[in-house]
C-alpha cells in the first residue's frame, strides 16, 4: 500500500505542477488524480498527523474561520497544513494535503486545517478521524444544487453521529447548528453574540430556520441578529439557545474595523478584529473557541486574530487614489444582506459594483436575489452615487435594483466587467463597495488589483 | 384598490418568490394605483371573495403537507372566488396544489384542492434549469423566461396550457406543455421569480384585477428597459435564431 500512496502522492504534485504551469488556480485537480490512484489516499495521510485534525463546515464563514484558525495555530508555533485556497470538496482536501506530504508518503503536521463543503462532509468524515468539528451556520444557499436546508442538517446529522471521538464547536445562536450537540451526543462547545443594540425584535429577513428542529414549533425569539441568528426558545419542547462559553457583547464597527467584549471562562477581555461586519466576528469566535479548546493561550490567540487580514473578497480592502475600495464574495441571500448591512452603516456616500454569475459554482438559479433585502438601498439611496451591474445575470440585476426602489438613473448595466469596475473605482463617491458571486471573483480581483493598490493606507 | 394575498409567505417562500409580489405592487404603485396587500399563514382569516389576486409560492415537501391541510379547510370558498373570476398565480409547489392529486415517490397519493384538471406524480429526475415559453396573451404572441425546479410532473386533463415549452422542460418534459390557464388562475413551474422580468404577464394581471374592480383596464406605460433586457438575454442564451425578439 506504501507504494500505491507514493505514487498517487508523486502523480498528484505533478498534476499541481503542470496545472500550475498553464496558469490554473484549481486546486481539487491533483485530489482527483491521486484518488483515482490510491483511494486511500486521504485516510493515511490523515491519519499522520499529529496533534488533530480540524473540520470546519456550514453555509457561510468557512474560508475565514479557518483562515483565522490557521493563523493562530501558526503564530503559535504549530506546523499547520490547511485547504486555504477553498478547494472544499473531498478531492480539494485530499489535495491539500498532498501538497504538503513528502512523495514517500510522510506527512509532517502538527494540525490539520480543513475547510470542508457541507454536502462533503459524510466522505471526509468517512476518511478523516476529526478532532474538533467547527459548524458555523446553516442558511439556503445554491438551491438548484441542495434544495432543502433539512436534507443538508440531515447529511451533517448522520456525517457526525459516528464522530463519538471528536468536540464539536458550534453557533449557539443558529438552531440549526445548535441542535447538534442534541442529535449527536458528541460534545460541545457553544460561542455566540448576546444582545446588542444593532440586534432588531422582528425582521424582515429571510429566515429559513425559524422552527424548532426537534417539535417544528415556530420558535420564540427574544432578539435576531440577522437571519435565524438571535437568542431563541421553542415554546413547544425544551429546545433553547444554549449559554456560550465563549460570549460577545457590544459589538462596534468603526473604519473597517471590529471591536467587541469577550467573556469565557468568568474572564472578560477585549476583541478587535481588522474585518468589517457582524458575521466576521462570529468567525473570530469560532476560532478563538477553537484556540481555547485545544489548550492555547488566551492572549496571543487574541493578538493572533487582531492581525489577521482577510482573503480575497471577504471585505479585502484596495485603495484607489485615496478612496477605498471593498471586494465581497456574495452566494446567498444571507451573506450578501450582512454585506449590504455594513454597506449601509459606513458613513459617507458609495458606489457599487455587483457582478452576477449563473455558472455551475455561482448556483444556475438567480432567483436568491430576490430574497436580499436590497429595499435597504432603496429606503435610503441618497447615500449611493452609482450602482454598475455585470456579470452573465447583469441585467437580472439591474432589475432587482430597480424593483427595490433604487432610482434608474442610478443604475447601469455593462457587460464589460474592466470598464464596470473602473466606473465603480472612478465614481465620485468616498468609497466603493464590490459584491461578485463566485466565479466573476477572480477575475474582477484581478482586474482591480490592476487599477488599485492593496490594503486599506494609502501609501 | 387593488386587494392583493400572498398566501403562506412563511411557509412557501422558495425561489425569491416574493419577488412576484414585489413586481407587482410597484408597477400598480409607479402608476398611482392603489393596493393592499396582505400576508395570510397557517389559521389567518381570509376572505376570497373579497380578494382581486392571490398569490400562491413554492416549498418544500415538508411545508407543502403543512400548507395542504390548511387550505383544504378553505377549499370551498377559494374555488367558488375562483369560479367568480378571482386572479391567481401558483408557482411550483403551489401550482401542484390546484390540482387533483401528487403521486409522490413512495407511490404515496397525496390529494389536492382539485380545482383545477390535472395531476402531477414524482418523476425518475428533477426538471432542473432555464426555461422560456411561448404564451399568447389577448391574441398577442410573446415569450416568458424562467427558472424551473422541480421533480413532480404535471399531466393537464380537459384544461388548456398557459403555454408552449421553447426550451426546458416544463410541466412534465414530454409533451411540450408549460403550467396551466383557467379562467384568471394561472399556474406555472417558472420560477425566478416569473413576474419582475415578465412584464407582460405582469401587466395582464394587474389589468385583471382592474377590471374585477369594475375599472378601466388600461394601463399606462412604463420604462421597462431593464426588464426587457433582462428576458432578451435569456432568450438570446435559450432560443434565438436570429429574428426579431418579442419579450
Ligand atoms: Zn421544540
Amino acid at each position: 500500500m506504501k507504494l500505491r500512496l507514493s505514487l498517487a502522492i508523486l502523480a498528484g504534485k505533478i498534476t499541481a505542477w503542470v496545472s500550475r504551469f498553464y496558469g490554473h488556480k484549481g486546486s481539487s485537480l491533483p485530489g482527483v488524480v491521486a484518488r483515482r490512484i490510491y483511494h486511500g489516499a486521504l485516510r493515511d495521510l490523515a491519519a499522520q498527523v499529529g496533534r488533530g485534525v480540524l473540520v470546519i463546515s456550514g453555509t457561510n464563514g468557512k474560508t475565514t474561520t479557518t483562515n483565522m484558525i490557521v493563523k493562530i495555530l501558526g503564530d503559535a508555533g504549530y506546523k499547520v497544513t490547511s485547504n486555504l485556497e477553498g478547494a472544499n470538496l473531498i478531492t480539494g482536501v485530499t489535495a491539500s494535503l498532498i501538497k504538503d506530504a513528502g512523495i514517500w508518503g510522510k506527512l509532517n503536521c502538527d494540525y490539520a486545517v480543513l475547510e470542508v463543503d457541507e454536502a462533503s462532509m459524510p466522505g471526509v468524515l468517512r476518511e478523516v478521524n476529526a478532532g474538533v468539528v467547527v459548524l458555523t451556520n446553516f442558511f439556503r444557499d445554491q438551491l438548484d444544487r441542495y434544495w432543502e436546508l433539512d436534507k443538508i442538517t440531515g447529511i451533517i446529522h448522520d456525517a457526525l453521529h459516528k464522530q463519538k471521538q471528536a468536540t464539536l464547536i458550534l453557533n449557539a445562536d443558529d438552531p440549526l447548528v445548535a441542535q447538534f450537540q442534541k442529535t449527536t451526543s458528541v460534545p460541545a462547545l457553544f460561542y455566540g453574540l448576546g444582545a446588542n443594540d444593532q440586534s432588531a425584535r422582528t425582521g424582515a429577513q429571510t429566515r429559513d430556520g425559524k422552527f424548532c428542529p426537534f417539535c417544528g414549533a415556530a420558535l420564540d425569539y427574544r432578539f435576531f441578529h440577522y437571519s435565524q441568528l438571535g437568542l431563541y426558545s421553542c415554546p413547544g419542547c425544551e429546545f433553547s439557545r444554549p449559554v456560550p462559553q465563549v460570549e460577545a457583547f457590544e459589538p462596534k464597527v468603526e473604519g473597517g474595523q471590529t471591536r467587541c467584549r469577550l467573556v469565557y471562562d468568568g474572564r472578560e477581555v477585549e476583541l478587535a478584529v481588522q474585518v468589517q461586519g457582524l458575521y466576521n466576528l462570529y468567525n473570530a469566535l469560532a476560532a478563538f473557541s477553537v484556540g481555547l479548546h485545544l489548550g492555547l493561550d488566551s492572549g496571543p490567540a487574541l493578538d493572533s486574530l487582531g492581525r489577521y487580514r482577510p482573503v480575497t473578497g471577504r471585505m479585502e480592502v484596495f485603495n484607489y487614489k485615496g478612496k477605498l475600495a471593498y471586494l465581497n464574495l456574495v452566494k446567498n441571500p444571507t451573506g450578501f444582506n450582512e454585506g449590504l448591512a455594513t454597506l449601509c452603516a459606513a458613513k459617507g456616500s458609495k458606489d457599487v459594483f455587483i457582478a452576477i454569475n449563473d455558472n455551475d459554482a455561482d448556483g444556475r438559479d438567480v432567483s436568491w436575489l430576490w430574497d436580499v433585502d436590497f429595499e435597504m438601498l432603496g429606503e435610503d439611496h441618497r447615500l449611493f452615487n452609482s450602482f454598475v451591474c455585470c456579470g452573465l445575470r447583469g441585467e437580472e440585476m439591474a432589475v432587482r435594483l430597480k424593483y427595490a426602489g433604487v432610482p434608474i438613473n442610478k443604475v447601469s448595466i455593462n457587460a464589460n466587467m474592466h470598464q464596470a469596475i473602473k466606473s465603480a473605482l472612478a465614481g465620485s463617491a468616498g468609497a466603493a463597495y464590490l459584491f461578485s458571486t463566485y466565479t466573476a471573483l477572480w477575475p474582477a480581483q484581478k482586474m482591480i488589483k490592476k487599477l488599485a493598490v492593496e490594503g486599506g493606507a494609502a501609501r | 384598490m387593488i386587494r392583493v394575498c400572498h398566501l403562506y409567505p412563511d411557509l412557501l417562500n422558495l425561489y425569491g418568490d416574493r419577488g412576484n409580489i414585489i413586481a407587482f405592487q410597484q408597477r400598480c404603485k409607479w402608476r398611482d394605483i392603489p393596493v393592499h396587500v396582505q400576508s395570510v399563514n397557517r389559521g389567518d382569516k381570509v376572505c376570497f371573495r373579497e380578494l382581486d389576486f392571490v398569490f400562491l409560492g413554492g416549498g418544500s415537501d415538508r411545508e407543502q403537507i403543512l400548507i395542504a391541510t390548511d387550505l383544504m379547510k378553505r377549499r370551498d370558498e377559494f374555488a367558488a372566488a375562483i369560479e367568480g373570476g378571482l386572479v391567481v398565480l401558483a408557482i411550483c409547489g403551489g401550482y401542484q396544489l390546484l390540482g387533483a392529486y401528487y403521486l409522490n415517490r413512495d407511490g404515496e397519493n397525496i390529494p389536492g384542492l382539485g380545482i383545477l384538471d390535472f395531476y402531477t406524480r414524482a418523476g425518475e429526475r428533477r426538471l432542473v434549469g432555464n426555461v422560456a415559453v411561448e404564451v399568447s396573451l389577448n391574441g398577442v404572441p410573446f415569450k416568458l423566461v424562467g427558472f424551473e425546479n422541480h421533480s413532480g410532473q404535471t399531466f393537464l386533463g380537459d384544461i388548456r396550457p398557459l403555454g408552449r415549452v421553447l426550451s426546458g422542460n416544463g410541466n412534465n418534459g414530454r409533451d411540450g406543455l408549460e403550467g396551466v390557464w383557467h379562467k384568471n388562475v394561472f399556474g406555472s413551474y417558472l420560477h425566478g421569480p416569473l413576474l419582475p422580468k415578465n412584464v407582460r404577464l405582469t401587466d395582464y394581471l394587474i389589468g385583471l384585477c382592474l377590471e374585477r374592480r369594475g375599472l378601466n383596464k388600461e394601463l399606462m406605460l412604463l420604462d421597462d428597459d431593464f426588464e426587457n433586457r433582462a428576458c432578451e438575454a435569456m432568450l438570446l442564451r435559450l432560443v434565438h435564431r436570429g429574428n426579431k425578439l418579442f419579450c
